[in-house]
């Protein structure tokens, strides 16, 4: 057994080298689709190491906001990812609420990200803050209503719980409720990311951006912590919506064998849900945005259908 | 573990997928192009054959096969292409506004499956006989007839009328399958022969009515009154 | 029997091979042939009943009692009628060009061939003992009979067939799900014993051991679905369009045939209801729809610009009262009811009939165009009509006013006083409207010159029928009185 210490650490050190990873390769595979070489594998881990090396040019109309953001992003979602169970069902972090504070980390993240955005005063920051909001504000109804789902079917709020439950029950991931919010949850994962449908990651057209307009001021190592924030962050929920509904090849305790089955099972369905968000990605066009509320209604539907049918079916 | 025999395993198979069938009835309230609509259709035929096939295969009772095929055939394949065509000879691709917009809709279909599950298991008491699989596949059979009913005071293009119309069709043969194994194969065969010749006819009308009207929105068929 | 089997065969074969007829005449003689033979084999079938009791053949699968062989008579003879009607009608019609110019060739064949399948389907209806073959059959009636409103391929035309389409096909899929529903209930009692599990006859005779709560969904569903079929309100807009934009004789055989065979399925399933849960519940429901379709009708009627709605408004109604008899429930009233459908299946074929010599000469269907005095200018036609009217109204002596009469006598009797003062009530409303609407386009100077010489297909019919309708007010032949008292014992259960 590992004692807490080394559990954050070791946590720490999967999700600050996967998420790149992770990004890289839905990067490539998007390109792949669309019968282009794309990027490298490693690109993501330039981009970072060449950000991180580069000066800055911080607007004069900056206030220290835009210092804090970049740090409160990173720093935030890390401790999020802590609390998520990763190779083993017991995480090394268990705040009080378990995915409930997880899902208000992110929304603190967010919410500096979006004042970081207005900070500078320009109209672009302003533009990419104010659709953030709103898409965020829609998807957060659905969240809830899948989390809750999840969490009536475990038992508890606490991930580990959760984690737990599902390993013990067999079959768990064909119950009508279980798939219906893990359809719901793939509608907020495509949100919360920045995923075609709902917003284009790798545009800088005035039309269409979203999260990349919130982040256009900064540069240099403040852009490579955001980066790196973000990644993280699709990360988080991906392994959450991976290990809380299949959760095969979790080890339910943290021993060096389970964790290398973990590490294992855990490549393995991170690099099935990106190939199904390639897919979604290639398969779509960008929305218009007053569409958005439609593809969050479906997803709100999907939500509730699940919370019901935990009572029902 | 061997999953093609055990009981529980085509339990919850059966249940999600006829929960899928309600999620794909759903959709087609949402879809504005009427090509998807017909394919959605055509997928929620696929899956109601599936579901017959698994609950023959789990309750042994081979006669639901045929039904079971029959309605792969003809719902799922036959009319999805009977319809296709029309679309491609009418030219007409894109729903109007419905008369209440998407995501209202969607939220008035969900609370019409919670009146199907209180309906449902009013009087649904599967203990004294009738299909045992599939949890509440009843209630998802009525949530499909109420939300046809409702697609049909919806929509104003005469094709998802004619759609919602098929739909109810495919609300009562699951509930058919999961209250009583099915009804008896002539009645079956008659009632699959009625609908291709349903959907044909209503074919017909609609090819009729954008011929003389130059478009499918049945509101503008207003002049018989009184 | 093979009498059961050549019933719904024969006119079958006679639309198929209509399809492929090669001259009008031929046409017209299969359809007159295969009418005729049909009335007669409905005459057999119906003296084989009163000797012999229900017959039945296959094993149960075709089944015929009292009820089904009035019902089988009626829509036969409607059936000749209207066909001898249909030579002269659609003869006149292709003189004065009322037919597209894309072949009247293909509309005359749509006709024939479609009439008869529709008409085989109607008797397939009425000689099904199982229920889910018979709304088989039903579908296939509303299917054959869509294209025979589109007919004249007018824009109005086909808003008519899109809305009975839909709306019989929305209430065909209620009807379906109340089946389905019967056939469950029944599931527990009879076991999993597949085919006979829907016949009536089996499900009648074990209707005490049916799961009560299903049954009453069950009887919901089919009153709301073969209610649309039937035109009850309110799903009854479908029925001014259609009965005003189809051929006459079409129309005649939709009012009467066709409502007979709607509300025979009502008839069946309002049995097996009654029989397990008590006539009350059923009772109810039916009394609510049968004053709220004579009531519906009252505004229409009256202020009518139209005189074949107005005729189908009044079938709207009379499908009302017919539905408000069933409701009412004992001997009586389910006597009267029996009367009511063979008297008003006359009345009503006999008032397209002439409604529809007087729109072929004078082309158009308002009231307005018509301007009055009929009478004068189509001593034929105008008499027929008034009298039929007169009778379809409820004027004494004609039968309509017995048949109405006994209703109501039946309703006092059973305490619905309520329903008894609406029925009268509406029954005035709808007797003035009328009266008002077919007197003035009766009476009063004629404008154009009389007709003169008889014109044989479309008068004989219609004095036959006017014959019949006066003779049936004042006596009944005895088989035909004696069916229509096994039809009632049916339905009473004694």
């Amino acid at each position: 057994m590992i004692e807490a210490g080394w559990k954050v650490l070791a946590q720490l050190a999967l999700l600050l080298v996967m998420a790149p990873l992770v990004s890289g390769w839905i990067k490539l595979w998007k390109a792949r689709f669309q019968t282009r070489r794309g990027p490298g594998l490693l690109q993501p881990y330039r981009d970072i190491y060449k950000l991180l090396r580069k000066g800055m040019v911080i607007p004069e109309t900056a206030s220290w906001l835009f210092a804090a953001t970049p740090y409160a992003v990173f720093l935030v979602t890390l401790l999020a990812g802590l609390m998520v169970p990763m190779v083993a069902a017991d995480t090394p972090i268990g705040l009080f609420g378990g995915v409930l504070a997880v899902v208000y980390l992110l929304g603190l993240a967010r919410f500096f990200l979006a004042l970081g955005g207005l900070d500078a005063g320009s109209s672009f920051g302003g533009l990419g803050s104010s659709r953030e909001m709103t898409i965020a504000a829609l998807a957060e109804p659905t969240l809830m209503l899948s989390v809750f789902t999840v969490a009536i079917g475990g038992g508890s709020t606490s991930l580990s719980e959760m984690a737990r439950a599902a390993i013990g029950q067999q079959w768990h991931f064909l119950v009508p409720s279980q798939v219906l919010a893990f359809a719901a949850l793939f509608i907020v994962l495509l949100a919360e990311t920045g995923r075609l449908p709902v917003d284009n990651p790798a545009t800088h057209l005035e039309l269409t951006m979203i999260h990349e307009a919130m982040i256009l001021e900064y540069s240099g190592p403040y852009l490579a912590l955001i980066e790196w924030g973000a990644s993280i962050k699709q990360l988080l929920l991906m392994v959450l919506l991976i290990n809380v509904f299949w959760p095969f090849g979790l080890s339910a305790a943290w021993s060096l064998t389970g964790i290398a089955g973990g590490l294992g099972w855990l490549v393995v369905k991170l690099a099935l849900l990106s190939s199904a968000i390639v897919l979604v990605e290639t398969a779509n066009a960008k929305m218009r945005l007053f569409r958005v509320p439609e593809l969050m209604a479906v997803g709100f539907i999907l939500g509730a259908l699940a919370l019901v049918s935990t009572f029902l079916l | 573990m061997d999953l093609l025999h055990n009981p529980e395993f085509g339990e919850k198979v059966v249940t999600l997928m006829a929960a899928f069938v309600l999620v794909l009835q759903m959709a087609m309230v949402g879809q504005r192009s009427l090509l998807m609509n017909i394919r959605l259709f055509g997928a929620q035929s696929f899956l109601l054959a599936l579901i017959a096939a698994a609950i023959a295969w789990y309750n042994h009772a081979a006669h639901i096969y045929l039904a079971a095929g029959l309605t792969l055939a003809v719902k799922a394949f036959i009319v999805p292409v009977l319809l296709e065509r029309l679309v491609e000879r009418i030219q007409i691709r894109h729903e109007i506004e419905p008369i209440v917009n998407v995501p209202f809709s969607i939220i008035i279909s969900g609370g019409l499956t919670l009146v199907a599950y209180m309906v449902g298991t009013s009087f649904y008491h599967p203990e004294t006989g009738g299909a045992s699989l599939g949890h509440n596949t009843l209630s998802v059979a009525i949530s499909i007839f109420l939300i046809g009913f409702f697609m049909m005071l919806n929509r104003r293009k005469a094709m998802t009328q004619v759609l919602a119309l098929l739909s109810l069709e495919n609300g009562v043969f699951l509930a058919a399958i999961c209250l009583t194994y099915g009804v008896p194969l002539i009645v079956e065969l008659g009632i699959l022969f009625d609908v291709l010749v349903a959907v044909m006819v209503l074919g017909i009308l609609v090819y009729r009515i954008r011929e003389t009207l130059d478009s499918m929105d049945v509101s503008k068929l207003r002049s018989l009154r009184g | 029997m093979p009498i059961l089997l050549a019933l719904p065969l024969i006119p079958f074969a006679a639309g198929i091979f209509s399809l492929v007829a090669r001259t009008r005449r031929a046409m017209e003689v299969a359809n007159l042939a295969a009418f005729g033979i049909t009335f007669a084999l409905a005459l057999a079938g119906a003296g084989e009943v009163l000797r012999s009791g229900p017959v039945s053949m296959f094993g149960g699968f075709l089944y015929a009692d009292h009820l089904s062989a009035l019902v089988c008579l009626l829509t036969a003879s409607v059936a000749l009628v209207c066909s001898a009607y249909a030579i002269g009608y659609l003869r006149e019609d292709e003189r004065i060009g009322a037919f597209e110019e894309e072949g009247v060739r293909s509309q005359l064949r749509k006709y024939y061939s479609l009439t008869p399948l529709f008409v085989s389907a109607m008797l397939l209806v009425t000689l099904a003992n199982n229920l889910g073959v018979m709304w088989v059959a039903i579908e296939g009636t509303t299917l054959a009979s869509v294209f025979l409103v589109t007919l004249y391929g007018r824009v109005t035309s086909i808003e008519a067939a899109w809305k009975y389409a839909i709306i019989g096909g929305v209430g065909l899929s209620m009807a379906l799900f109340g089946t389905v529903l019967a056939y469950y209930s029944g599931h527990q009692v009879l076991g999993t014993d597949t085919l006979a599990g829907l016949n009536w006859s089996v499900l009648a005779g074990k209707a005490g051991q049916l799961d009560k709560t299903t049954i009453r969904l069950a009887f919901i569903l089919v009153l709301l679905g073969y209610g649309t079929k039937a035109g009850l309100a309110p799903m009854h807009t479908w029925k001014p369009d259609a009965y005003s934009e189809a051929p006459v004789p079409s129309a005649a055989i939709l009012s009467s045939a066709m409502l007979n065979c709607a509300l025979y399925g009502l008839i069946r399933f309002y049995i097996l209801t009654s029989r397990c849960l008590g006539a009350d519940f059923p009772g109810g429901l039916l009394l609510l729809f049968g004053i709220l379709s004579m009531g519906i009708s009252v505004p229409f009627v009256l202020v009518q610009r139209n005189f074949r709605r107005l005729l189908a408004y009044h079938t709207i109604d009379h499908a009302g009262i017919m539905v408000t008899a069933l409701g009412v429930g004992g001997r009586l009233a389910t006597l009267a009811l029996m009367l009511h459908m063979t008297y008003h299946t006359v009345a009503k074929a006999l008032l397209f009939l002439c409604a529809g010599n007087v729109s072929q000469h004078f082309e158009s269907d308002l009231f307005d165009k018509v301007k009055g005095g009929v009478i004068r200018v189509m001593p034929v036609t105008g008499v027929v009509f008034l009298m039929a009217m007169l009778a379809i109204i409820g004027t004494p002596p004609f039968s309509l006013f017995q048949s109405e009469f006994l209703i109501l006598r039946a309703a006092v009797g059973e305490g619905h006083y309520l329903a008894t003062a609406l029925f009268v009530l509406f029954g005035a409303g709808v007797f003035a409207g009328a009266l008002l609407h077919v007197g003035g386009l009766m009476l009063g100077p004629g404008n154009q010159p009389t007709l003169r010489g008889l014109r044989p297909w479309r008068e004989l019919p219609m004095l036959a029928l006017g014959g019949v309708l006066i003779m049936i007010g004042f006596w009944l032949p005895a088989p035909l009185l004696e069916l229509i008292r096994g039809a009632a014992r049916v339905v009473t259960g004694d």
